[in-house]
């Protein structure tokens, strides 16, 4: 997989090649590297790496992989662009709150077809407004919010549908956010 | 967990419980609310807490006797609502208030609607804190009080360019040019040359009036490689005002203080009792009562007056390792009438780290999310103040401090050894934090040469990431995330149930978008 850290415009290839008991063949950006995994009961691990022992942990979000590396904390966001088959064409199948906030304004309506890039709502939050976008075509399936809610982070807010079949774009690659 | 390993810890001088203080109302959240909770507690009196809807999960709620909701999660409009606050102190019988940092701790309105129900501010009164908080009148009380101030021109008319044009003549450029009113380096310009003069002057006063609502400004001549160095201070209702030494805080980023210790590294003692008389001077000039902070700015052979931070530091915490005091306590103490009496000689040294909710790597921008796992760590001489746990959230509403970590060692070198190891055991999962930064900061040849001033952080540390053992690590801990051989939300027989309602991980009915989709991409711009 292709991932970048949030803030981060460098992409970086990332994969498991083998997995042979402990050992870990993992290929990153070309290059192979050899690690031992040993599994801790905290639901953590540590990865030995050229001789040394660092303590890592993992865990999945809505929309990123949070990984602490020791004291290193990262926010890693899956960068493959590609409209694979099982999602229909969505990059995404709902819109969730990316930090608590107000709901200012919802700008699209239950039934609406949407094209990738068009605004969907406005998230006040830290005082300043964030307009949430659509990151690929489809229809608004359903609207779990209203204007004045206030949502934590994580919330869906808005649900889809893929969007009414269109020839000329099931085989193109939907553009990187 | 007040003062593990620390073997001094625990004096209080023949102290009996305070005769008056019986409830306190902690007008605060986070590390500070906890740790003045436990203070108060070991004196026997009682503590109620006070919250904001986004925190009425919040460990300092847990931790007091009783706790008391003060409104919405904007601050506005709870932790900074006078009202609000005075209402249930009131409601709830508290005879005192403690402040803690920030938020109402240097309101002067605050001390006095606090007297005015009939309960100890603990802290200095009103009129000495409303001094002490304009920038120009405080450094009106230093030159009275014939302590050295940073070569200025105490106010200066925007439009009047000749007086300033003057003034930077003789003191020579680079000038600084400050708001009165001022903070946390808002209406702060730094001017070169002649020809920026004026366009400086009318930016700070405009971006004064606008942060402030107070468009005075004053002109400072500019340091250039200066060390922050401020002196602790305690002062009773007696008359009586000590100094329990001074801790060096040089290591900023855009005025923030990320790193303080104690002593400070290759300070004279000859320079040191100079600037302690300088504070104490100073604060018995002002009638300077409870806690304070002197600071300084340190030049070779010159120091100069900064301010006066009327409350309880940040940083206190590296006093109270090396003098082996209670500083909360000692508030309380005197807020109820005590004296305060000269402390003990202190010793050893004392390091204090502040671990922000921030990313270190991306222009430490505020990073938000909830704990999945936690690893803190201990051992001899390791103290740490937070108030994380798992499932603790932190929000965008509030400061980005989440933990302070503080080593105490015999000497400077054996307190940085301790604070590099105990960084390098601190493992948080589920918000990007600075720990790892500081952990290359401390163990840098920079820091343990102690060449220090508050240009360190620009000079050693202009453009830091992740290193690449790290780095690496963290990229093959995420592909095993995405192949579902990693999951630290779930696994962990000691954690799955606290984390089994909250925890985001686990998605609506269980279901993301990693479950069902090949691929995704982030929503919206973040």
């Amino acid at each position: 997989m292709k991932v970048k850290q949030v803030g981060d415009q460098r992409e970086i290839e990332v994969a498991i090649a083998a997995r042979d008991g402990a050992t870990v063949h993992a290929r990153i950006d070309g290059i192979d590297v050899i690690a031992q995994l040993e599994p801790l009961p905290d639901g953590g691990a540590i990865l030995q790496i050229d001789g040394r022992r660092i303590r890592i942990a993992g865990a999945r979000t809505r929309n990123s992989i949070l990984v602490a590396a020791g004291p290193a904390s990262f926010e890693f966001v899956p960068v493959e662009g590609r409209a694979g088959a099982s999602r229909h064409g969505l990059a995404a199948p709902e819109v969730t709150a990316p930090m608590p906030g107000k709901i200012l304004k919802l700008i699209v309506a239950e039934g609406d077809h949407v094209e990738h890039g068009q605004a969907l709502a406005v998230l006040e939050a830290m005082k300043m407004e964030t307009t949430l976008y659509a990151e690929s075509a489809a229809t608004v399936k359903k609207i779990r919010v209203s204007v004045g809610d206030m949502v934590d982070h994580g919330a869906v807010i808005i649900e889809f549908s893929p969007a009414p079949a269109d020839p000329s774009k099931s085989e193109s690659p939907a553009p990187d956010a | 967990m007040e003062c593990r390993g620390h073997d001094a810890y625990g004096r209080l001088p023949q102290s009996v419980k305070p005769r008056t203080i019986k409830k306190l109302l902690v007008a605060n959240r986070g590390e500070i609310a906890l740790r003045i909770i436990r203070s108060a507690r070991v004196l026997g009196i009682k503590t109620v807490a006070v919250y904001s809807e986004a925190d009425a999960g919040a460990a300092h709620v847990a931790a007091a006797d009783e706790a008391r909701p003060i409104g919405p999660p904007d601050p506005g409009r709870s932790y900074l609502n006078i009202d609000a606050i005075i209402g249930a102190a009131s409601a709830a019988g508290a005879d005192a208030i403690h402040p803690g940092y920030g938020f109402l701790s240097e309101r002067p309105e605050f001390a006095s609607a606090t007297d005015a129900h009939g309960m100890i501010f603990v802290g200095p009164p009103a009129a000495v804190m409303a001094a002490l908080g304009d920038k120009v009148a405080a450094r009106r009380i230093a030159i009275d009080a014939g302590v050295p101030v940073v070569p200025g021109l105490d106010t200066v008319d925007a439009s009047d360019l000749a007086t300033a044009r003057g003034f930077a003549a003789s003191a020579g450029f680079p000038v600084l040019v400050k708001a009165a009113a001022g903070g946390g380096g808002r209406g702060m310009r730094v001017v070169n040359e002649a020809a920026g003069l004026a366009a400086g002057l009318e930016a700070a006063a405009r971006e004064a009036q606008a942060a402030f609502g107070d468009g005075r400004v004053f002109l400072e001549k500019y340091l250039a490689r200066p060390r922050h160095i401020e002196i602790q201070l305690l002062g009773d209702h007696h008359g009586t005002v000590v100094a329990l030494g001074e801790r060096e805080c040089s290591i900023q980023r855009r005025h923030q203080k990320l790193i303080e210790e104690s002593p400070a590294p290759g300070l004279s003692s000859a320079m040191r009792t100079r600037i302690i008389e300088a504070a104490l001077k100073l604060a018995r000039a002002a009638g300077y009562r409870n806690a304070g902070t002197a600071e300084f700015l340190v030049d070779g052979d010159n120091f100069y007056f900064l301010e006066i931070n009327a409350r309880l530091q940040v940083e206190h915490p590296v006093t109270e390792l090396r003098f082996g005091c209670d500083l909360v306590v000692e508030q309380l103490r005197i807020a109820a009438g005590e004296r305060v009496t000269e402390p003990a000689a202190p010793r050893g040294a004392a390091i204090e780290c502040r671990i922000n909710a921030e990313d270190a790597a991306h222009d430490f921008r505020p990073a938000i999310g909830r704990v999945i796992k936690l690893g803190l760590p201990a051992g001899p001489g390791v103290r740490i103040d937070t108030h994380l746990g798992v499932g603790a959230e932190v929000s965008p509403y509030y400061d980005s401090l989440v933990a302070k970590l503080i080593c105490y060692g015999a000497d400077r070198e054996q307190s940085r050894a301790r604070m590099a190891a105990a960084l390098g055991e601190f493992s948080l999962l589920g918000i990007n934090n600075t720990a790892a930064f500081l952990r290359d900061v401390v163990a840098s040849p920079a820091f343990a040469r102690a060449d220090l001033s508050t240009r360190f952080l620009e000079e050693n540390f202009p453009h830091w990431t992740a290193a690449g053992a790290d780095l690496t690590a963290a990229l093959i801990a995420a592909a095993l995330v995405a192949g579902g051989n990693l999951d630290s939300g779930r696994a962990g027989a000691g954690t799955a149930a606290a984390n089994s309602t909250r925890n985001e991980s686990d998605g609506v009915d269980g279901r993301t978008p990693w479950t069902e989709l090949a691929g995704f991409e982030l929503w919206g711009q973040r």
